[in-house]
């Protein structure tokens, strides 16, 4: 299990490193003797020096990995006779790259025979993945059953849970419906331990549209209390919130694309973040493009969301993405979106392209009428659940507090 | 099985007791190798650094070490990878080929509607693609599927095993043991003898769990590493762009997991289009690939004899200044599967067509996900559309079309039966009564979820 990467990317001595999990290496390092060993535990940790590159801390030895040379896998290492090495080097061919050329034109370019291009198809296939088919009995334990709770049981419920920790969920809906404050909420919820349905880390929210709503955020966590009577009053008080929500403003593309790939990752990879919040993904992609540049749109869109889905499932972290939403004109509405409530004819925006994206797609609403809670009164509001491969199409009713958002118990 | 016990044995052998030479032998014990286990999971380089041998010298170590199982994999096809190597097909003529067709099961999917439209179910040995936009019931499917493939023979099943590969992170247990459980309960109810009896005391949703392989691409670390280095605007090209190798690897080694694993009747790929989709600026490159893919694909079902299910993505096409939702991956794609079904909603009905198929009509049905998996939509409780519109009288015809295959269909069960009986009288004649059973019981089962949904708080959906 795990890849041994070449010894040349790792800095400070030959130093081999196998993965064991996200966050833990094996380092293997030479000593005196040629040969032997020595090996242990490395994990990441965040290194306090002035450099914005990843680093990683090991027994006081820090081992810088390089980027780009870790993909590029070493013949040496794959368990291949040397004279179909020599053969590949010859070509000038790395191992991913073999995977991508068909066998007869392998036979062609190395000059190998048959069989040996069948053996080095096998070991480079080898190398490339990650582990062989595994009962899913046995991967229960690897992927994570862990659920962000979005703070309030009846929705946890429509949820199964909350939120899914790997994959994207969307939460889209029209202005004024409580998307927002749903996503204010998870970033609180997120800070709380495990046994309280959150994941014990931070929150960045990646802010596109507006500023990012400060005061709002400092009266929630005045209502944590008020809204979280299953924790214990002390852990509230104990908990920081605001310090552990990361805000990032990125005014447009380029900036939003800097964000998710470089200074998102840091945080999450120095475990300070465990929620990825972005409001919203339209904004941006609907206002930097006009109607004919549809094709690089979809292009920066698929980039944006490849981003995502990369932080989401390597950091296993939940990404919740806050979309618009678009009117409908003609009545055909391939996406199922809109049909059960009857008089809606809005549907998320930016198309099919980024739906196919998206693991679980959440909408909310705004209904007409008041429902009132103790002295305080809402507009009521609807989460529904559009699609998502684990739950079932529906939803629920929802009202927006000083505390925060709160299911409706359903009557009848 | 047994290989595998002897595999273990092997492991615990000394090396002193391999055939090496005793050069090498020494050497590997002066480096502190004791046994073969120990030598497991080193690339040769390493043995060569440790016990300072040549890189040759290493290799055959490493021979020595997986003697086993490469004597257990020489067995099938000589080790070789991908269906092209297994060797020529012995000719047959079509009348034998229609013998070997009719005694293949096939997997029915708990939607006796399209099982019956397809014939009995989905054919294993062959491909088949199933299209639809986000949110229609791809991976419901999917599952669905992946776990009916399991219900043992005397309920009628194939009583195998699967692979999922999951590219797109959709492969949620939760979700899995919902339908597992639902099947279970579903055969508990059919059981009538003791064979059933017996096979249900195995059949439960832990077994069902531990005989689906999942292959994950794309997760775990190891790309952590790779931060974009450069300024560029595009983002950490590296990240995900190599995905489709992943899955390109997957595919090399499976043909020597699935013969590994005879009992596997079902590969399924959610979604080919996902790893496909992104990063591909050159599209007569991914043409290439997704055409190797293709024949990859094609080999492995019939030679391992499995059922290729893989998912697709919808796309959007301009075609004359009108848009419409053709599948996702281009137009050569389309030629590699054998039957195509297309998942789509209208208004609130949930639609499946077969929109290619060389055995079937095309035809339409409704369907519904509910809590308990992928099943016939319930006529009773659907709402009347409110505008009447062609697709929904072409459904209704689609009906009627399925219905008359499906007793064609019973009609062909029973005469392969008439020749399976003279080879194997009695076991051929259960075969035949309960792939006509088949439909039956899943318009039980039907009935069975209608009970079940009155029983539970309400009908829940799922997309």
């Amino acid at each position: 299990m795990g890849c041994w990467f070449p010894s040349k990317t790792v800095g400070g001595g030959n130093a081999p490193l196998t993965l064991v999990s996200t966050r833990h290496y094996i380092v293997k390092r030479r000593r005196r003797r040629p040969g032997v060993f020595e090996s242990g535990l490395c994990k990441i940790v965040p290194d306090r020096s002035k450099t914005n590159e990843p680093t990683y801390k090991h027994t006081g030895i820090y081992l810088r990995v390089e980027s780009r040379d870790v993909l590029i896998m070493d013949w040496d290492q794959l368990e291949l006779h040397p004279r179909i090495i020599s053969a590949v080097r010859r070509c000038a061919l790395s191992v991913r790259t073999v995977l991508c050329v068909s066998a007869p034109d392998l036979q062609r370019l190395s000059g190998l025979s048959r069989s040996d291009t069948q053996q080095l198809l096998t070991a480079a296939a080898t190398a490339c993945r990650r582990h062989a088919p595994l009962p899913a009995l046995l991967s229960r334990g690897l992927q994570s059953s862990l659920r962000l709770s979005v703070g309030c049981p009846i929705l946890d419920e429509l949820l199964r849970g909350g939120l899914p920790v790997e994959g994207v969920t969307e939460l889209s809906g029209e202005s004024g419906a409580g998307k927002t404050q749903l996503a204010l909420q998870v970033c609180l919820s997120v800070q709380y331990p495990t046994q309280y349905g959150g994941l014990n880390a931070g929150a960045v929210f990646i802010s596109t549209e507006d500023s990012f709503p400060v005061r709002r955020l400092q009266q929630l966590i005045r209502g944590q209390s008020c809204l979280r009577s299953d924790v214990p009053p002390w852990l509230i008080s104990s908990l920081n919130f605001s310090d552990r929500v990361y805000i990032e403003h990125a005014a447009d593309l380029a900036s939003l694309q800097e964000c998710v790939s470089r200074r998102v990752p840091l945080l999450l990879a120095r475990g300070l973040v465990r929620l990825v919040v972005v409001d919203s993904v339209a904004a941006l992609f609907r206002s930097d493009f006009l109607a004919s540049d549809w094709l690089e749109r979809n292009r920066q869109l698929l980039t944006f969301s490849a981003a995502l889905h990369h932080l989401s499932r390597e950091y296993s972290t939940p990404v919740l993405c806050i979309n618009q939403v678009t009117d409908v004109f003609s009545s055909s509405d391939s996406l199922g979106s809109s049909s059960s409530t009857g008089t809606l004819t809005v549907t998320p925006a930016l198309g099919l392209a980024w739906a196919n994206q998206v693991m679980v797609r959440l909408m909310m609403w705004r209904l007409q009428g008041t429902v009132s809670r103790g002295d305080q009164s809402s507009a009521p509001r609807r989460l529904q659940v559009v699609f998502a491969p684990h739950l079932a199409r529906g939803g629920r009713g929802a009202g927006v507090w000083r505390e925060g958002v709160r299911g409706l118990i359903e009557t009848a | 099985m047994l290989g595998n016990a002897s595999g273990e044995e092997q492991m615990k052998m000394q090396i002193s007791s391999c055939s090496l030479s005793p050069a090498v032998k020494s050497r590997l014990t002066a480096a502190g190798f004791h046994f073969l286990s120990e030598l497991r999971g080193l690339s040769p380089s390493h043995i060569c650094a440790e016990a300072g041998v040549s890189q040759q010298e290493a290799l055959q170590v490493l021979q020595a070490v997986r003697g086993g199982a490469s004597r257990r994999g020489g067995a099938s096809g000589g080790g070789g990878v991908g269906g092209a190597s297994v060797g020529p097909f012995p000719s047959l003529t079509a009348l034998q080929l229609l013998q070997e067709e009719q005694s293949q099961r096939s997997i029915f999917s708990f939607c006796s509607q399209l099982d019956a439209t397809l014939g009995g179910g989905l054919p294993v040995g062959k491909t088949t693609e199933i299209c639809g936009a986000p949110g229609t019931g791809k991976t419901q499917l999917c599952l669905q599927l992946a776990v009916d493939v399991q219900v043992p023979v005397c309920f009628g099943g194939l009583g195998g095993q699967v692979v999922v590969v999951d590219t797109e992170g959709s492969f949620l247990l939760q979700r899995v043991q919902d339908i597992a459980g639902a099947v279970v309960k579903h055969c508990a109810l059919l059981v009538e003898d003791d064979e059933q009896r017996v096979a249900m005391t195995t059949f439960s949703v832990e077994t069902i769990l531990s005989n689906i392989f999942l292959v994950m691409i794309g997760t775990e670390a190891m790309m952590s590493l790779g931060f974009s280095r450069d300024s560029d605007l595009s983002i950490s090209p590296q990240v995900r762009c190599h995905d489709y190798v992943e899955l390109l690897a997957e595919l090399h080694l499976l043909p020597d997991f699935l013969s590994e694993h005879p009992r596997a009747r079902l590969l399924v790929i959610d979604s080919v289009a996902f790893p496909f989709r992104l990063h591909f600026d050159e599209l007569s490159q991914r043409t290439r690939l997704l055409n190797g893919l293709a024949q990859q694909l094609i080999a492995m079902a019939t030679s391992h004899n499995v059922a290729m299910v893989i998912t697709n993505q919808m796309t959007t096409r301009l075609r004359g200044g009108q848009s419409q939702l053709v599948p996702a991956l281009g137009e050569s794609w389309g030629h590699a599967p054998t039957i195509r079904l297309l998942l789509q909603w209208a208004g609130t009905q949930r639609l499946a067509t077969i929109f290619k198929s060389p055995g079937h009509p095309g035809a339409t049905v409704q369907y519904q996900i509910t809590s308990d998996g992928f099943r016939d939509a319930d006529q009773s409780e659907q709402p009347p559309s409110k505008r009447p519109r062609t697709h929904t009288v072409q459904s209704a015809a689609g009906q009627r079309d399925s219905n008359q295959s499906a007793v064609g269909q019973r009609d062909s069960n029973q005469s392969a039966a008439g020749q399976r009986d003279s080879n194997q009288s009695a076991a051929g004649q259960r075969d035949s009564n309960q792939s006509a059973a088949g439909q039956r019981d899943s318009n039980q089962s039907a009935a069975g979820q209608r009970h079940s949904n009155q029983s539970a708080a309400g009908q829940r959906e799922c997309s």
